[in-house]
């Protein structure tokens, strides 16, 4: 990264590959929601419930109100009144229970951390002493916090009315498992857990808003990867047109798909914006997201394999129950799992494969989105198959995969579940994995630790990701597409409005470069902005690795379109055919004339004389981009296409555990990633590093409690340990460009390193332990847990 | 996170200080606040009075006193670590007190906001334990010295009267033949330990051990005092590997640790076998080579 100036006003210029914004965030310069700042701005704090699992008696508020600097409390009964409710907006989906909620609950808590009441006052601090005056009285239910025990008949049932606790259940039998089965040799039966973690935001959910009741219109800022979507959302509850909201989306810091949601405290916000009359914010502190924000990639997955002796997968059976806590959450919280199902057959010739999904209510707090969304629990689940058979076979690892990959001229290939690949060779990406990382040497550097007794272990890992999403059947009513506005001024500089919403992913930088690279200008030239639905009619915001894919697309769109426009402008004044003109470094040329960029913008806007007959003042245009090659529901046979395009990648670990603490030391990591066109390698090492970090703060470090009865344990920071720079794992990083058939030819990126390199670092423990014989099957290998796997085998 | 309402007032003299805490009900010392501000934040500490004591410079810096060191109770870890003096005259202090948190967190927390704060899984009173040191406090009526034996009364609970100011913590002072080492166990650097071993000896000039104390943090509900389980090393004049690991076991069977997030009881177990084999091992060397060449 580049050296950083003191404070001082952010640079006109980006130089190289840098990122244009990080002076301005990294010198205090940026504005996060909690910078947002107006006069007479009133606090609200949020009473929540103690009891996992409790029907609310009655909620008397009047204590609260008779604090001074109080402005009203209020309860989800009373607001319901006049106030709409959530609900998924997928009824598309015969097996999914239909629910409604509310900004606040109103007959019944179902987690504890549950918003129950809420106080305005003149501060925070006031508001918190009067949520001490608000009196809840609870009949307390029993509660059910593990998802094996949820499923039992005998379980408190979170929704009375379902007659059990499966919130979805979706079947899916591809191909014909029966033959499969019926012709293998043999059959692994395995059980592979992911525990509760969750992708933490050092900036929480948040929001302000203000209503001005002479207009009617509402102004929410809120800390959110979709601000469109939320429009949408806050319409619903609030009753306002999507003409009157207008929701701004500051600079975030940090996102990771917990801000994918939209959580029920934004529209709260909302709300009391419009009955208190004051402007009024909510800020999430850590407990509270810790505890009632969302949680993520908790699943069981119980999985038969049938293979055959050469090493073959022929058929696989997954039972796949996602403990999604309670549901009450939009967008919908089981759309990773959903994702899960779709991505277990990963790069290999896998039809006959059949799942079954239920998403089980618990009494913790909703499950989601977590950077990866469903798709590394996919990759553990086939990686894993595929070393446990081979050990059974005797085959190594890197010939299991070549065996069962798909091969190189199936392209596109379909998958069992529908997904249309459209990658680059897998065999390829394998072999520079293996050159990569020296795995043959790694291998010798084993076996001769394993002669010193000490635990040293290799792993590798591969991953095709679904980038650019289509969510339609996923997740909630919102699908794939992006938009831009362009406009060129009249001085010639050009502003850019996107509506993904960068958290810190450096879209200010790559999107001026797409601009500008189509426009023939420097991205000097080009502003860029996002997170302001009072710009641009609509935007799908940023998640699933799909900004450069959706919004570089947009931007290109737009970019190609006035550029057309300038060349007819300027085909008129040279007097050339337009189909001759040429673009670059700041000028329109033919032949040996030329005319400056500028030049044209001003014709465009100021000397209108100068533009051909019957042309249009102005240089700007607002685009849709589609990539028109997802599927928005699964088919009659559950087959979809769930994303525009695929990225791969391929991980590889070299570990040493320490048998008498538990602890993993991760010696080497290497990763070959193919996103398809890089677009700025800096800026993408970047997100492979985070990702790596995560991925490390999962498997080793993170995991949220809960214990028998539904309370949290981890409620702080303390508790919940996230990794430090301490334990930083710098990954050497190969990079394939395989181009897509999408403008630009981008895969998406962002989240591939932290779907895979989970299934890399329990394949190289998993390897380490070979002379004690212990497997891994847990996604989850911190200290401790790694140390009661190893005590419960030798006790056994 | 905001706390609840209190009062604050920041007093000049131990007597001040100890007049504020009796006279009102709910007083509390306010220290290095890192400890006690978060708890307030999130009001599982809810004192009506802030008595800071900051400005007590009497507090500060050490002095050796009849083969006693007397450390004042507002030292900062950061000097505890830092400090060439105490380096020199209390080794074992200065590696302690490097293992707590991070550089933030030592230069603001105190050696004897950590005694009364009495974190079971603190470092300093598990030292402190070791050392078989004492704890001197001041009320309105006067001043008490507590061996730290008789101190620690069970998870943040001490012996401390709600309005008595810990003033200072005595230890011996080192001398020849003393080694000591401080082993735990951090899932991340900066972390509180999931358990700790201090292991505190001394070897005679023949260089048999006459003295071996041991104690414990995160290892039961006060710093355990673990010395009996290194009474077969009594007398010896090599620690064989053997004898390290057996130290581990005892040490290991002897200690009472409960379950949280950060470990099972039994987790915790392993890692004590673990870490007083370490905390041994490398105390012996050390007394070994103290001062005789
Ligand atoms: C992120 C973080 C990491 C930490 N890691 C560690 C760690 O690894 N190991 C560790 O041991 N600690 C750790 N701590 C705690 C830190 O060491 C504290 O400084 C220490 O526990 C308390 O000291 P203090 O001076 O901050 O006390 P305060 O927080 O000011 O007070 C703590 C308690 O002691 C009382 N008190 C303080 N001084 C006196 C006195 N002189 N007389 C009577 N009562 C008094 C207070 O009233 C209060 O009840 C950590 C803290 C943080 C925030």
């Amino acid at each position: 990264m580049t050296a950083v100036a003191p404070p001082v006003a952010p640079p006109e210029t980006t130089t190289g590959t840098l990122r244009r914004e990080d002076t301005r965030l990294l010198c205090g310069q940026g504005e996060y929601l909690g910078d947002v700042q107006r006069p007479d701005l009133k606090h609200i704090a949020i009473l929540r419930s103690p009891l996992a699992h409790a029907r609310i008696r009655d909620i008397d508020v009047s204590g609260a109100l008779t604090l001074p600097g109080v402005i009203g409390a209020f309860t989800g009964a009373e607001l319901a009144a006049d106030t709409g409710t959530f609900n998924h907006h997928l009824e598309a989906i015969p097996t999914l229970r239909q629910i409604n909620w509310s900004v606040l609950a109103v007959d019944k808590v179902r987690f504890v951390g549950e918003a129950v009441a809420a106080v305005v006052a003149d501060s925070r601090y006031i508001a918190e002493d009067a949520l001490e005056l608000i009196e809840v009285d609870y009949e307390e239910l029993p509660a059910v916090s593990d998802v094996e025990a949820a499923l039992e008949g005998d379980s408190p049932q979170l929704y009375e009315d379902w007659g059990d606790n499966v919130f979805l259940y979706i079947p899916g039998p591809h191909g014909d498992t029966e033959t499969a089965f019926a012709n293998a040799d043999g059959v692994l039966e395995e059980k592979f857990t992911h525990h509760r973690i969750i992708g933490l935001p050092l900036d929480g959910h948040g929001a302000l808003g203000e209503f001005d009741p002479a207009t009617g219109r509402l102004v929410l800022h809120a800390s959110t990867q979709i601000p469109h979507f939320l429009r949408t959302v806050l319409a619903e509850i609030t009753g306002l047109s999507e003409a009157k909201i207008r929701v701004v989306a500051p600079d975030m810091g940090g996102g990771f798909g917990n801000k994918v949601h939209m959580v029920r405290e934004e529209a709260l916000v909302a709300v009391l914006a419009m009955r208190v009359r004051h402007p009024v914010v909510w800020k999430q502190d850590r407990t509270e997201s810790l505890t009632a924000s969302v949680h993520s990639r908790q699943q069981v997955h119980n999985v038969e394999a049938a293979y055959r002796n050469d090493g073959r997968i022929l058929g696989l059976r997954a039972e796949i129950i996602a403990d999604v806590g309670s549901p009450e959450l939009y967008v919908i919280g089981a759309g990773p799992a959903i994702v899960t199902t779709a991505i277990v057959p990963n790069c290999y010739d896998l039809q006959d494969y059949a799942f079954e999904l239920r998403c089980v209510a618990t009494n913790k707090a909703p499950m989601g989105a977590y950077r990866g969304y469903g798709q590394g629990q996919a990759v553990f689940l086939i990686e894993r198959v595929l070393d446990l058979v081979g050990e059974k076979l005797g085959i190594d690892p890197v010939e299991m995969r070549r065996i069962n990959m798909i091969p190189d001229e199936q392209r596109p290939y379909v998958t069992a579940t529908g997904a249309v690949l459209d990658c680059g060779s897998f065999h390829d990406q394998l072999s520079d994995l293996l050159e990569g990382a020296d795995y043959d040497a790694a291998c010798r550097r084993r076996d001769e630790a394993r002669t010193e007794d000490r635990l040293v272990g290799v792993g590798i890992a591969q991953m095709v990701e679904a980038t650019a999403p289509n969510i339609h059947g996923l997740a909630g009513q919102f699908g794939v597409y992006e938009m831009a506005m362009l406009a060129v001024q009249p001085d010639g500089k050009v502003n850019v409005v996107v509506g993904t919403k960068s958290q810190g992913q450096g879209h200010e930088t790559i999107f001026a470069k797409a601009a500008a690279d189509e426009l023939g200008i420097s991205p000097d030239d080009v502003t860029v902005s996002d997170g302001d639905t009072g710009v641009l009619p609509y935007g799908s915001g940023t998640w699933g690795s799909r900004s450069v894919v959706m919004g570089g697309g947009a931007v290109i769109k737009a970019a190609r379109q006035v550029r057309d426009k300038m060349v007819a402008i300027a085909a008129g004044l040279l007097d050339a055919p337009a189909d001759q003109i040429t673009v670059s470094d700041g000028f329109f040329r033919f032949g040996e004339a030329a005319i400056p960029f500028a030049q044209i913008a001003s014709a465009a806007y100021l000397h209108t004389f100068l533009l051909p007959p019957g042309m249009d003042p102005g240089l700007s245009v607002i685009v849709g981009y589609d990539s028109f090659n997802t599927s928005p529901f699964p088919d009659e046979r559950g087959k979809m296409n769930v994303a525009a395009t695929y990225a791969t990648a391929a991980a590889a670990a070299v570990v040493e555990v320490d048998p008498a603490t538990g602890v993993v030391s991760v010696g080497d990591l290497t990763i070959v990633h193919d996103c398809g066109t890089v677009m700025n390698q800096v800026i993408l090492d970047g997100q492979i590093h985070g990702a790596v970090m995560q991925a490390i703060g999962q498997t080793f470090f993170e995991e949220l409690h809960y214990d028998e009865n539904g309370q949290p344990l981890t409620t702080t920071l303390l508790d919940y340990a996230i990794p430090t720079f301490g334990d930083v794992v710098e990954p050497r990083i190969i990079h394939r460009e395989t181009p897509s058939d999408l403008i630009g030819g981008y895969r998406g990126a962002g989240e591939g390193a932290l779907i895979v390199v989970p299934a890399a670092l329990a394949a190289a423990v998993h390897d380490a332990l070979v002379p004690l014989g212990v497997p891994i099957t847990q996604a989850n290998l911190s200290p401790p847990r790694l140390r009661e796997l190893l005590r419960g085998h030798s006790a056994a | 996170m905001k706390p609840a309402r209190f009062e604050y007032v920041a007093v000049e003299s131990v007597a001040e200080a100890t007049e504020a805490l009796a006279d009102s009900e709910d007083a509390r010392v306010l220290a290095g606040g890192q400890s006690l501000v978060p708890l307030m934040n999130l009001r599982l500490a809810r004192p009506s009075l802030l008595v800071d004591v900051n400005g007590l410079g009497a507090l500060s810096g050490f002095e050796a006193r009849n083969g006693t060191l007397r450390f004042g109770a507002m030292c900062r870890h950061r000097f505890l670590e830092t400090d060439p003096a105490v380096r020199r005259q209390a080794p074992i202090v200065a590696e302690t007190a490097g293992l707590i948190g991070h550089v933030g967190i030592r230069n603001r927390g105190t050696l004897g906001g950590s005694i009364a704060h009495a974190d079971p899984v603190a470092e300093l009173p598990a030292l402190l334990v070791a050392l078989d040191g004492n704890v001197v406090a001041s009320g309105t009526t006067g001043e008490r010295t507590v061996p730290a034996a008789e101190f620690f009364a069970g998870p943040f609970m001490t012996s401390l009267e709600p309005a008595e100011l810990l003033t200072a913590v005595e230890i011996p002072a080192h001398s020849e033949g003393d080694g000591g080492a401080f082993s735990e166990f951090v899932l991340r650097h900066g972390d509180f330990a999931t358990a700790g071993v201090a292991v505190i000896l001394h070897r005679d000039e023949g260089g048999a051990c006459d003295r071996l104390r041991v104690a414990g943090c995160g290892l039961g509900p006060i710093p355990m005092d673990l010395s009996a389980a290194g009474e077969f090393l009594l007398g010896e004049s090599a620690l064989t590997d053997g004898g390290a690991d057996e130290l581990g076991r005892r040490v290991a069977a002897a200690s009472d640790p409960t379950g949280d997030v950060h470990g099972s009881g039994e987790y915790r177990r392993e890692l004590a076998a673990v870490l007083a084999a370490d905390a041994v091992r490398r105390a012996w060397g050390r007394a070994g080579s103290a001062g005789r060449g």
